[in-house]
């Protein structure tokens, strides 16, 4: 798509070698902006670029291992910061996508041109050990008809996070769109069967309701029934989107045996359908008939999951109504459990309650937290999505309380609870390490790719330190630097989140003490960076450092010094190189002498004063000493007048 | 009060028996050298009515208007002694301008007593203000130097 014959542009460039052509827009890649693309140094001709949003962090893992080309996939090339935004670099689309095509497709088509390459894409990245998680109508294009698909981009954004809820198995789309998680080779399946149902009938029988219902008819129906309803499918297809549709992962085919759809329509499994109940539990007007839309209802609705827990009406209902032993026990088991384990006052004590009885209501949902749903793989996408929001909180209620390790005890046969409870603990304590950033920081430990959304650096897109040094150096020249700290929170925790070798010791103190211990932080932590990364000169930080230097330069209390380290922090700020600037203001020698001599000149002051109140007091004394000396001077002289003439008298 | 009182009991008899003494050389004095006992009753006049009025502890002012008295009746009793010691001589010594002599150098004894103090006092004066003045930029030099607080104004 990107054509040849452009002239070179002196736009944005990527990897020093792709510029952005941005007066060239493309249509929109994954929901992304895209752009073509001037390869400068190899001269290629098939790229496009992809604007990555700044609250969607990249899938950096699928990064690299898409580095080697797959074929019937749009595979990343480069990506990175140019200009104001990022972008990543990918193969442009070979034509348009298969969602601007209104004629049914025929069953040999879907199967040749669709399954078969879709499937092989899927195989290779199974065996990669990632998946795609954005396989939709819109994202996937065919160059001509009759050619195979290509499978547009999916590592732009957090997994599946455009894909519509009919795309996604109902245990997904039910999630935070950023929430979703990795997922398994088997949602791409399930992504994929959707596609060839959508493709075969031309549209989607389910596009008309919204995400909540689609989700509802799914569990209510099984996807299989809510899509292709009354509709006729080709016999092949139809066979095989209903393995592939089926609502446990475990049940859908392989892409290995979709490679063979002879075989793979000839394999049945053993899926028994929701036991629905005799009579229905109604919660907010909605009347439930079996176990995972009541598991849904509770997890849309948090407050009734919370009542029902409360007053034991799912505990009655699935005994009573649904009449399923197995289910009854198990939630017999949790209702004992919380009698037994729930400290009074616990505040999350009902939310976690409920959480647990969703995951035994239904074990194929998700992690269903206060009306929020997400795959514990897809919290941190969904902390960086959720900066600043609601869910924000939520998810920090879920690392802090560790849900993610009780909900995987729920379900111990279908994941490795162990594991779980190991990366919860991590992220708790990642998350608990004091004065460190809290959730931004924990944010930016787990989305590599997140840039710095500190508001210092608008417009900048800082994802890594020694970019970060350069935006603010930048940002100096648009702050009122009298007012603003170069170090906010944001950056304190992006620093923290990205640096190899940690400064705790320096980050933990950034936000105590008075102002000059913040402010001497803060050069103390950004010299260190400049000095690790052996950025270059940084002037303008350097200047706006210096203002703040102030309270710092006060704690020195000899005005004489003062005044010197004032000329040398000067001299060392012209030079732009923040560690001189660091070796003055903390000088340790000259400190302690001027501590030393300060006491000494308070005593002097001490002593001083003493006098002078002595002096002034003093009057009466002095009086009195007058009067003493005086006489005594008086009698004195009476005295050498009388020896004087007894004298003269006697000699004379 | 214990210290007082055994320092009251204890200094009473001893002044009775000074002034019984003083009484006894007086009386002794008068009897036996009745010319000098004139002489000098005449000339120290001024210094035995300062003795009697001075109530300060040590009479300073009876001091040293004694000394001076006395340093005027030295000449005026040689001459009675080289001259007979006789009433004629005696009262022939007590001439206007010796008692004026004696009695001037009694009033200059006076006024020494309670010029000097006066005097002294000024010069103490001049020392503490010229030593305030020296502390007080010390002061300033200190809080000049240190950031330390200004001099307070009641100093």
């Amino acid at each position: 798509m990107a054509n040849p014959d452009a002239p070179r542009t002196g736009g944005p460039l990527v990897a020093k070698q792709y510029a952005v052509d941005v007066n060239r827009k493309l249509p929109p890649v994954g929901g992304l902006p895209a752009f073509g693309v001037i390869d400068q140094i190899g001269g290629r001709s098939d790229l496009m670029a992809v604007q990555l949003h700044r609250c969607m962090p990249a899938r950096p893992r699928v990064f690299q291992t898409l580095a080697t080309p797959i074929e019937g996939l749009l595979t990343p090339v480069a990506h990175g910061p140019a200009g104001n935004a990022c972008y990543a670099i990918c193969l442009a689309p070979p034509g348009p996508s298969v969602q601007s095509r209104s004629r049914p497709w025929s069953e040999t088509e879907l199967l040749n041109c669709v399954l078969r390459p879709a499937a092989r894409v899927l195989e290779r990245l199974h065996e990669l050990g990632t998946t795609h998680r954005g396989i939709r109508p819109d994202n996937v294009f065919q160059s001509a008809p009759g050619q195979p698909v290509v499978l547009g981009t999916s590592w732009t954004m957090p997994p599946a996070m455009a894909q519509p809820a009919a795309f996604e198995p109902p245990y997904v789309a039910m999630c935070l769109p950023a929430g979703r998680g990795d997922g398994s080779i088997a949602d791409d399946v399930y992504a994929l069967g959707v596609l060839l149902v959508r493709l075969a009938l031309a549209g989607l029988p389910l596009e008309q309701l919204d995400d909540a219902a689609i989700i509802r008819r799914k569990l209510e129906l099984g996807t299989f029934a809510a899509l292709a309803g009354d509709h006729r499918l080709p016999p092949i297809v139809g066979d095989l989107v209903r393995g592939m549709l089926a609502e446990d992962p475990e049940h859908r085919p392989t892409p290995t045996l979709l490679l063979d759809p002879a075989s793979a329509r000839g394999r049945r499994v053993a899926a028994r359908p929701p036991r629905r109940a005799q009579r229905p539990m109604t919660l907010t007007n909605d009347e439930i008939w079996d176990a995972r839309s009541l598991a849904y209802a509770l997890a849309t609705d948090p407050d009734q999951a919370v009542n029902a827990v409360r007053c034991n009406a799912v505990e009655y209902w699935a005994r009573r109504g649904l009449g399923d032993a197995q289910l009854t026990a198990r939630i017999e088991d949790l209702v004992r459990h919380r009698d037994l384990d729930a400290p009074s006052g616990d505040r999350h004590g009902g939310a976690e309650m409920a959480a647990h009885l969703i995951a035994a209501l239904d074990p194929l949902a998700p992690l269903c937290w206060r009306g929020m749903a997400l795959w514990p793989d897809g919290i941190g996408p969904a902390l960086a999505a959720a900066q600043g929001s609601d869910d924000a909180s939520r998810l920090e209620e879920i690392i802090t309380g560790e849900v993610a390790a009780g909900w995987a005890a729920q379900r111990a046969g279908r994941c490795d609870a162990a594991a779980f409870r190991v990366e919860a603990r991590r992220q708790r304590s990642w998350l608990q390490q004091r004065g460190q950033g809290g959730l931004p920081r924990l944010a930016y430990l787990m989305n590599p790719l997140l840039p710095c959304a500190s508001p210092l650096l608008e417009g900048h897109w800082v994802t890594s330190p020694a970019d970060l040094l350069l935006a603010l150096e930048v940002a100096a020249g648009r702050v009122d630097q009298r007012q603003v700290e170069p170090v906010d929170a944001h950056v304190g925790a992006f620093i923290s989140a990205r640096l190899e070798r940690r400064m705790d010791k320096q980050l933990s103190g950034q936000t105590n003490g008075a102002g000059g211990a913040v402010a001497l932080t803060h050069l103390r932590i950004l010299a260190q960076l400049q000095s690790r990364l052996r950025t270059g000169p940084l002037s303008a930080l350097a200047g706006w450092l210096a203002v703040r230097a102030g309270p710092v330069l006060a704690t020195v209390r000899k005005r004489e010094r003062r005044q010197a380290m004032e000329e040398r922090l000067q001299a060392a700020t012209a030079t732009g190189h923040l560690p001189s600037m660091l070796q003055v203001l903390e000088d340790p020698a000259a400190r302690s002498e001027d501590a030393q001599e300060a006491q000494q000149a308070a005593l002097a002051l001490e002593s001083i004063d003493a006098e002078l109140a002595r002096i002034a007091s003093g009057a009466t004394t002095r009086a009195a000493m007058a009067a003493r000396i005086g006489q005594e001077v008086a009698a004195g002289f009476g005295l050498a007048a009388l020896a004087a003439v007894l004298a003269v008298a006697a000699f004379g | 009060m214990v210290a007082q009182k055994q320092t009251g009991t204890g200094r009473a008899p001893r002044q009775h028996s000074l002034i019984w003494l003083q009484g006894l050389v007086c009386g002794a004095l008068v009897t036996l050298a009745t010319p000098t006992a004139l002489l000098l009753g005449v000339l120290l006049g001024p210094a035995l009515l300062a003795i009697t009025l001075d109530r300060e502890p040590g009479r300073p002012r009876a001091r040293s208007i004694a000394l001076c008295s006395m340093a005027a009746a030295v000449d005026p009793l040689r001459t009675l002694w080289t001259a007979g010691h006789s009433m004629a001589t005696a009262t022939g010594l007590l001439t206007p301008t010796t008692i004026a002599t004696a009695w001037i150098a009694a009033a200059a004894g006076w006024l020494l007593a309670d010029a000097t103090p006066m005097a002294v006092r000024i010069a103490l004066e001049a020392l503490s203000v010229a030593r305030t003045a020296q502390l007080r930029t010390e002061r300033a030099r200190l809080v000049e130097a240190w950031g330390l607080e200004p001099p307070p104004d009641d100093q």
